[in-house]
């Protein structure tokens, strides 16, 4: 397949690997047993789609999954930036939870249209998987946002946190317009942007919380950025960028400090034993 | 002479001894249950001297399946007959629940894994409560405690009458 291909893949592995490493930080620290281990299961499924996807680039004949999750510096990885916001608190983590895989599920959607087989089968396959997910996610918001005082004074502020940087998750990706020229790509990230925020706005509404409003502010107006915009990558750029709305800039290779200091310990292990298998 | 007989053998032959070989590989995590018997053989294809087989994963994220293709890669380079074999993960179609046979859902009773159900699951049905049978104690009167077990593919449940926690493979 083409550059534009492996530009998508790579974006969408690299959001799953690190949410899905983001949420493994919780093996031995989260609030109680089952969710302990439902965390542990959902980051091993993130990173299981992470590795499947990887498994696509350069047509499967590319360099191997373990180069493309770890061998590569920080600024090559293309995750929004939501995903590598570290865990917080217990809030944060199930507001992001639920806003990442619906986000999710609405590309996951869209993409399953493709008209490339070997990409429309593996989404299939893990739309199936992320059911769990959805449900999950939503049985916690539910609890959280109907629950006692303490719980909605936390999820309130952690949401809106985490709903101002959602919209990231659908800043279009490198080559995103040569994408759709060759036509394998059914749907623009601005179309999907849009279904995004409508589901979230009634979703938040249902739920009786507020509806991040600035995130709304920032987010429509910013983001119709063409593939050759102007959010210009690499080591020269200055760390705070003033024209970047919240959240934008990952799939560019934008990232924030956080990124730097988990990918230092989700690497460790590969830098240091080159060519280990496990 | 293993080498002279094998010459004999024709395609469907060989492909026959394949599945024959098959039947003795396990799923590492649930060694019970063959991989024929979960459902994770798509297909097996004899041309020559040379075999491809076709693994299905059961979940994309089950670190058991770059073992379970190097096991049935093994068996199959034993089968008389076979020169080369290719292995290959595919998701076409992709794995679901309803792939495990009687015998496999059986056999994960046994285990004491409660089975996912026989019939095809909708994406729309997926993780929805389903009455799951204790596989200690035969009751149906259980309660899903989560949705998320100790491997990818289990969820677990509390039984109610015999008071034991119980896995469910997940319906998927």
């Amino acid at each position: 397949m083409s550059d534009s291909f492996d530009a998508l893949v790579t974006a969408l592995a690299d959001d799953e690997l690190i949410i899905g490493h983001r949420h493994s930080e919780w093996t031995g620290y989260a609030p109680h047993i089952e969710e302990d281990v439902a965390f542990a299961s959902i980051a091993q499924d993130e990173i299981g789609h992470a590795s499947s996807l990887y498994s696509l680039v350069g047509g499967g004949s590319g360099p191997q999954v373990d180069a493309l999750a770890l061998g590569r510096q920080p600024e090559a990885y293309r995750n929004a930036v939501l995903c590598e916001r570290p865990n917080r608190d217990w809030a944060f983590t199930l507001a992001r939870h639920w806003l990442y895989d619906h986000a999710d599920d609405i590309r996951l959607e869209a993409l399953e249209q493709t008209s490339d087989s070997k990409l429309q089968q593996l989404v299939t396959k893990i739309r199936r998987e992320e059911r769990y997910h959805l449900l999950h996610a939503d049985y916690w918001m539910k609890r959280v946002a109907q629950g006692p005082v303490d719980a909605r004074s936390k999820i309130i502020p952690a949401m809106s946190a985490a709903f101002a940087e959602a919209g990231g998750l659908f800043e279009p990706f490198e080559q995103e317009d040569q994408a759709l020229d060759e036509g394998w790509l059914p749907l623009p990230s601005s179309v999907l942007l849009a279904r995004f925020m409508n589901w979230a706005t009634s979703a938040l509404d249902e739920l009786g919380l507020p509806g991040g409003s600035e995130a709304e502010a920032v987010i429509p107006a910013e983001f119709v950025a063409s593939s050759s915009g102007d959010l210009i990558a690499g080591e020269d750029a200055p760390v705070e960028e003033p024209v970047l709305p919240a959240g934008v800039g990952g799939r560019r290779g934008r990232h924030t400090s956080d990124l730097a200091g988990m990918w230092a310990e989700m690497t460790t292990q590969y830098r240091e034993n080159e060519g280990a298998r496990w | 002479m293993v080498t002279g007989a094998s010459a004999l053998l024709t395609s469907e032959q060989i492909e026959a001894r394949i599945w024959e070989a098959l039947q003795e590989v396990p799923d590492p995590e649930i060694p019970a249950v063959s991989v024929i018997e979960m459902g994770m053989i798509g297909g097996v294809h004899v041309d020559g001297g040379r075999a491809r087989v076709v693994l299905l994963p059961t979940f994309t994220g089950c670190p058991a399946i770059a073992m379970i293709e190097e096991d049935v890669r093994r068996a199959v380079t034993g089968v008389a007959g076979v020169a080369a074999v290719e292995v290959e993960t595919s998701f076409d179609p992709p794995w679901t629940s309803d792939r495990i046979s009687a015998a496999g859902r059986e056999k994960l009773r046994d285990f004491g894994l409660a089975p996912p159900d026989a019939a095809p699951v909708l994406i729309t049905q997926i993780g929805l409560p389903v009455v799951a049978t204790c596989p200690f104690c035969g009751s149906s009167d259980t309660v899903s405690d989560s949705l998320f077990g100790p491997t990818p593919c289990r969820a677990t449940y509390y039984c109610s009458a015999c008071r034991n926690p119980f896995e469910q493979f997940k319906q998927v």
